[in-house]
């Protein structure tokens, strides 16, 4: 993927530069607003990573002016700020997810993934890997041919695992997206809904789908 | 100082004004009341010289000029010890000159007119004419007579007849009545003048000086708090007037004012001495490492670890920084109607599944469409920390229980449980920040969940009470319905 990084703590962006290429991404890297505004314009990038507070134009800026320009690549803020007026403001002008510093590699890199999917990806009414089929409109399941009974974050936890088939989603994006938590809970949420969805579509099939990443979060996978 | 500080305050300025009003007010009476007295007592004189004139002019009729001099001579009495004069000045000529009378020459004018009345000294005039101005209508001395008044005019208003062709008679009467009303009437004025001025400077000032005072007493305050004693505050009357009101307010302010400051002051020291617990534990991992460790995996579990730390340290950290959010109230202009049944049946649709790995049950009670105004992430939080609460700490087999229950004036919300529950003289304990029960000390947490989940509800005007669920624990959070 193409990635944008506008960071002006050029220890940091190093650190996160190299981890991006190891991962087979390539960078450009801007350590200031006004030149990270320019670069953002061109067509080139896939994501943009940007710092909330930089020298000259505040991050907040460049992406209200980045969409009032018509871009629309997505863009990811790392910020300092964690209150919920932040993210909330973040979001609102414009960007299309929120990470607050500090924060796990592994955590950005799977937010990133999933921020370069296909746009296209939005339109689809039916979910299809493999032999599970996830009817977005009817609110049904049927894997190999047998119709599967989900409970309602059921079916939101394995439609946000497919739309992301083959990429990691940790457990704070499952927790923001499918239950809209924006904090840590204490107990294993996540885990314990997993392992119940993975029950269900399981039940009369050898091959799990879902796939644990140790430390990190889960997979769909899905045959191409 | 303090007299000019009195006459520069509100409440004196108030007070001139009116008196200025009451004073115009009065002034505009007086000069009515004059207007109408003199007025009338003008008439009256003109009737009583009418009357005269027609009397002599009777006489004059009847039997000439002689009898005219008679009743001239009688009205005046010949008397020297007349005391019955009124005041009444005649004048009578004919073709050879003046005939009776005690003004010796006139100019032989017809109709009204002024005269300056004739200078005589009291005792002569007595002696001369048997008539002592002494004794005017009004029992004072008249003034010296042959100063015009204070309209420049005559002090006698007469009236000139011709009675015949060659016979002039004048009749005159003095106007030391109507000089000693307007006289009066002006004493008067001055008086009540002197009087509102008085008493307008002394209320005034009284006034001016309590408001100063209390005005000094609030500065005093602000003052105090300036020098840094922050829970000094405006003493109140109580009888809810302005100042009052002010001060009451300014209070308030205060009181909110310290409360940011207390929860800054209680933010700085919670991070200075509670997050230096996880940090040595952190710092004594690193140095075994860097001291101990002889394999790869020694060092690797070790870094897992010290990354583990650090994780808690910054959710600590987070804890701090969100409750510290809260209380500072900047979240209350994010309230919004939400549905609390709606967020309470997600909640427990959420933690079922957990509450059944470990062998607990998590029951709902809600009623439906049970709505309030407030903040959704908030207060998923806070339902969040209090079921989370009720599931870490107790065994296995615990009954959970969260409801809903409207009532007329409050919405009441419960988290129970039958675990072991919390003693009761630990129960307000457990609200502070960082404290933990003895016997939790092993468990995963920060002991913040309980502070928080007391911020968001002091947040949304509600208040968090724990209580016995016999066995276990009530958590209560009842938020005050609008009106």
């Amino acid at each position: 993927m193409n990635l944008l990084l506008i960071e002006d703590d050029i220890e940091l962006a190093d650190s996160l530069a190299a981890g991006f290429r190891d991962h087979g991404h390539s960078v450009v890297h801007a350590a200031d607003g006004a030149s990270g505004l320019r670069l953002a314009r061109e067509p080139e990038h896939q994501v943009i990573v940007l710092d909330r507070m930089l020298p000259g134009l505040d991050g907040l800026s460049l992406v209200r002016q980045l969409r009032a320009a018509g871009v629309r690549t997505p863009v990811i803020f790392l910020t300092t700020m964690s209150g919920i007026d932040d993210r909330v403001n973040g979001l609102e002008a414009g960007a299309e997810d929120y990470l607050v510093k500090p924060f796990a590699f592994v955590e950005l890199l799977a937010r990133i993934r999933v921020l370069g999917r296909r746009p296209a990806d939005q339109a689809v009414t039916v979910l299809r890997a493999g032999d599970v089929e996830l009817d977005l409109l009817q609110r049904t399941l049927i894997r190999a041919g047998r119709a599967i009974e989900l409970l309602p974050q059921e079916f939101r936890l394995l439609e946000y695992l497919m739309r992301n088939a083959n990429r990691l989603v940790t457990r704070a994006m499952l927790l923001e997206n499918v239950w809209d938590i924006h904090f840590d809970p204490q107990t294993s949420v996540v885990e314990s809904h997993i392992s119940r969805l993975r029950a269900k579509l399981n039940a009369d099939s050898a091959v799990d789908p879902i796939q644990t990443i140790r430390g990190a979060g889960y997979k769909f996978l899905a045959p191409s | 100082m303090r007299r000019l500080r009195i006459i520069h305050t509100e409440s004196f300025r108030l007070a001139a004004l009116f008196a200025v009003l009451f004073l115009g007010l009065a002034g505009v009476l007086m000069g009515l009341t004059y207007w109408i007295v003199e007025g009338t007592q003008r008439a009256e004189l003109e009737r009583v010289i009418d009357a005269d004139i027609g009397t002599i002019e009777n006489g004059f009729r009847g039997q000439g000029i002689r009898e005219a001099v008679e009743v001239v001579q009688q009205r005046l009495g010949s008397d020297a010890t007349n005391t019955d004069w009124t005041g009444e000045y005649i004048y009578l000529a004919d073709g050879s000159g003046k005939r009776a009378g005690n003004l010796d020459a006139l100019d032989e004018k017809v109709g009204l007119m002024w005269l300056t009345r004739p200078y005589r000294s009291p005792s002569d005039g007595a002696r001369a004419n048997g008539t002592s101005l002494d004794r005017g209508t009004s029992g004072r001395t008249l003034r010296p007579a042959n100063r015009p008044d204070a309209y420049g005019r005559g002090t006698v208003l007469g009236k000139g007849v011709a009675l015949a062709n060659d016979v002039y008679l004048f009749i005159g009467r003095d106007t030391a009545t109507i000089v000693a009303t307007r006289t009066r009437l002006i004493h008067a004025f001055g008086w009540v003048t002197a009087i509102t001025l008085l008493l307008a400077a002394a209320g005034g000032s009284v006034f001016s000086m309590q408001f100063l005072r209390r005005v000094d007493a609030i500065a005093r305050t602000c003052n105090a708090i300036v020098a840094g004693r922050f829970n000094d505050r405006i003493a109140l009357r109580g009888n809810d007037d302005e100042l009052d009101r002010l001060a009451g307010s300014i209070n308030l302010m205060l009181d909110r004012i310290s409360e940011l400051l207390e929860n800054l002051q209680q933010v700085s020291s919670d991070i200075a001495h509670d997050l230096r617990t996880p940090l040595t534990h952190l710092r004594k991992r690193l140095e075994d490492a860097r001291d101990k460790s002889t394999t790869v995996d020694h060092y690797s579990t070790a870094v897992t670890q010290a990354v583990e730390d650090t994780d808690e340290l910054l959710g600590i950290f987070s804890a701090l920084l969100r409750i510290s959010q809260v209380d500072a109230g900047t979240r209350l202009a994010a309230f919004h109607e939400l549905s609390l049944s709606g967020l309470l049946k997600e909640l427990c649709a959420m933690y079922v599944p957990v509450a059944e790995d470990e062998g607990k049950s998590l029951q709902q009670r809600l009623m439906d469409g049970v709505t309030m105004d407030g903040d959704q992430e908030l207060l998923t939080q806070l339902f969040s920390n209090l079921i989370e609460n009720a599931l870490r700490h107790t065994p296995s087999g615990t009954q959970v229980v969260v409801s809903v229950t409207v009532l007329p004036d409050a919405v009441v919300t419960t988290v129970a449980d039958s675990g072991p529950g919390i003693p009761e003289h630990e129960r307000a304990k457990v609200l502070r920040r960082f404290y933990r029960l003895s016997g939790s000390r092993s468990s995963r947490g920060y002991g913040l969940g309980l502070s928080l989940v007391n911020s968001i509800a002091n947040l949304h005007g509600a208040s968090l009470v724990l209580s016995d669920n016999s066995p276990g624990l009530k958590a209560t959070v009842s938020f005050r319905r609008g009106k």
